[in-house]
């Protein structure tokens, strides 16, 4: 049977919810960051040969609703914990960049549902002092700028919107407002986030491209150092999506771990 | 018809080599391109004019903008409080305070009953929505602004309008549950309140809420539309005719001996236009909030596409969006602007007739609102403006008496 990506939907607390679903195995969630997960994307096949990734668009994101006052981290996290209970034993967890901040959090308030972590260029935590900021300001930055800083390879990888279609366009427009409900205040982390991630008891592998300019590899070094026993790795060649610019290095650092 | 002058107090001095530069003359453009001591000079100057416009029986206003050479007036009760003290005989127009980048609504109602209190009731309050680079100097969430926006109103009235001790408010944007204001507003219930706004959907609300609707720079469709809108919400919700006293239309406007004068100095004006509204992309296009999604098409390609299917125009049924307005205005001529509306200049005689073309053409209003000095314009340049206007068209235009509207 050939391996390809399933869009199904599914509700949760009456919110419902596009689904992408890759592979069979031991279920992985996915939980994106500033754009959804798209189903032909190499990562997501590489992953699916070994394991079932399923990869929810957030409230607001791709094909999924976001219902009348639903703009909170606090509420993405109920809704997470709601659907980590649909799902039969436990989960290992990827969070890429936004959603690793959720993937962190998930991991404090369902402990026994989570037994592996995988943070991806995550945000969620306050490093630096306070007058030096940890992550790039996305919205309050030139496009051109943040585009340079989020890709390794921007003419290669970064999105060419003037070959995209209308219907993408929109969603991308759509989830970029979703994401200022989420992050614009305060910017992309909860202040006690650092505090708490000691307290996490799955295991951890922080994954980082060596040439993300949105969020540099030493915030993920210090997001290593806080969680007990956590790994880190840089991934070369690659900026704030290393599952895009580098769909290898970063599936097998993710296989190797999860298979461990 | 009621006159009303107001300056933004812009800081015009910043290099052109440099503003040409910056791809944003707001928000982002340091401030150590402003000279205090020429920013000071400029505060007197106009707050000099608002003292000559009070003189001469003309209304006055005080606007509120952030972090950009369009205006210093970033504390907009400051300049408010000065006017309270200084103008003896006219009425005060705060437009106003921006709420919705305001944490707390009840101190800005404190505010407000203390400038009312203190001008003994010659007070207006006015309500902007804000939105593009201000969103970024005032650290606010830009996509529910207008649901902050109209909280923070309801919040204010009711702290003006209380008088018998604490009352809780928690709200979705806004908590505050002690709220005792003193001295609560020298007008009661409160004093008249006015609201800025363009797209129809706000319109249909200031027009539900009887609040005076003042459209800014909009030219003569964008107002008569958004005029319609408010009083289509009217009818719609059984309530009573308004008259022409609850529509205001603010303009660039330049008073001179005659029209050659007029035009001439008056295109100084359009600096307004052609400078200061430059915002880099992050503050406008994609600003998130700032354009409904379904206009991104127009927004992030950098060539049309042959059949774009889904336009800005579809999205906001043919009213373009703030942002949008300010692209189309920044290569505007004086020709141009005067036959859309935007400014009025000449002699007392054709400014007069302008204001009353406009006037027939979006169906009537009781206020006119003078940008009245901008850019470059010299301090004797405004001030010869005031006193043309104030002597020579403004009793031509008290002479128009409110007409009932439906």
């Amino acid at each position: 049977m050939p391996n390809e990506t399933k869009t199904d939907r599914i509700t949760i607390h009456g919110i419902e919810l596009e689904v992408r679903r890759r592979g069979a195995g031991s279920p992985v969630l996915w939980l994106h960051g500033f754009q959804p997960a798209r189903p032909d994307a190499r990562w997501l096949d590489l992953l699916g040969r070994r394991m079932e990734v399923i990869a929810p668009s957030h409230p607001g994101f791709g094909g999924s609703a976001r219902p009348k006052d639903f703009e909170s981290v606090y509420d993405l996290l109920h809704l997470y914990v709601a659907l980590l209970e649909t799902l039969s034993g436990q989960v290992s967890l990827i969070g890429s960049s936004f959603g690793g901040w959720l993937a962190a959090e998930l991991a404090l308030r369902a402990p026994g549902r989570v037994d592996k972590l995988v943070l991806v260029d995550s945000l969620g935590i306050k490093v630096s002092d306070r007058e030096t900021p940890d992550i790039l300001d996305v919205f309050n930055t030139h496009p051109a700028k943040v585009r340079q800083a989020m890709w390794h390879d921007p003419d290669r990888n970064g999105p060419d919107y003037d070959a995209m279609e209308d219907a993408e366009l929109v969603s991308i427009h759509r989830n970029w407002e979703s994401l200022s409900l989420y992050g614009w205040h305060p910017f992309m982390h909860h202040p006690r986030l650092a505090y708490w991630l000691p307290a996490i008891k799955a295991k951890t592998l922080v994954l980082w491209g060596e040439n993300d300019g949105i969020v540099k590899p030493s915030y993920g070094e210090a997001m290593a150092k806080l969680i007990p026993g956590a790994q880190f790795a840089a991934i070369a060649a690659a900026g704030h999506h290393p599952e895009i610019e580098q769909p290898d290095a970063f599936a097998d650092h993710v296989v190797g771990f999860l298979a461990r | 018809m009621q006159a009303w002058w107001q300056c933004e107090i812009p800081y015009p001095d910043v290099d052109k080599k440099i503003t040409d530069a910056a791809d944003s003359v707001r928000a982002s453009l340091p401030n150590r391109y402003c000279d205090p001591a020429r920013a000071a000079d400029l505060f007197h100057e106009v707050l000099d004019e608002f003292a000559l416009c009070d003189e001469l029986g003309m209304n006055v206003i005080c606007i509120e903008h952030h972090a950009g050479i369009n205006s210093m007036i970033g504390s907009n009760p400051m300049i408010t409080g000065i006017l309270a003290r200084q103008t003896k005989n006219v009425r005060v127009l705060s437009l106003g305070t921006l709420v919705s980048l305001r944490p707390d609504p009840v101190r800005v109602a404190e505010e407000y009953a203390t400038a009312d209190t203190i001008l003994r009731g010659r007070f207006e309050i006015g309500f902007v929505k804000s939105g593009g680079t201000e969103m970024a100097s005032a650290n606010m969430q830009p996509v529910n602004n207008e649901e902050r926006y109209w909280e923070s109103i309801d919040l204010i009235k009711k702290s003006l309008t209380s008088h018998d001790g604490p009352f809780s408010w928690e709200g979705k944007h806004f908590s505050h549950r002690h709220v005792n204001i003193w001295p609560g507003p020298y007008q009661r219930p409160h004093p008249r309140m006015w609201a800025a706004t363009g797209d129809p959907r706000s319109a249909a609300e200031v027009g539900r809420r009887g609040m005076t609707h003042v459209l800014v720079l909009r030219g003569p469709e964008g107002t008569k539309a958004a005029y319609e809108a408010h009083r289509k919400a009217r009818r719609e919700a059984g309530l009573p005719k308004v008259t022409t006293d609850n529509f205001a239309y603010a303009a660039l406007v330049y008073v001179g001996d005659n029209d050659e004068e007029g035009v001439e100095v008056g295109s100084k004006l359009l600096w307004f236009l052609n400078t200061s509204l430059k915002a880099a992309p992050q503050y406008n296009r994609f600003l998130p909030g700032a354009a409904p999604p379904v206009a991104a098409p127009g927004l992030y390609r950098t060539k049309p596409k042959a059949d774009t299917g889904l336009g800005l125009k579809d999205a906001e049924k043919g009213v373009t969006t703030a942002s949008q307005n300010s692209q189309k205005l920044l290569n505007i001529t004086a020709q141009e602007a005067m036959k859309q509306g935007i400014l009025f200049a000449g002699g007392p005689d054709s400014v007069y007739r302008q204001i009353m073309e406009f006037y027939d053409k979006v169906g009537g209003f009781g206020q006119i609102c003078l940008v009245g000095r901008s850019g470059h314009m010299t301090h004797a340049e405004s001030s010869k403006s005031i006193r043309l206007f104030s002597k020579e068209v403004m009793p031509r235009l008290q002479a128009i008496k409110p007409v009932e509207v439906g």
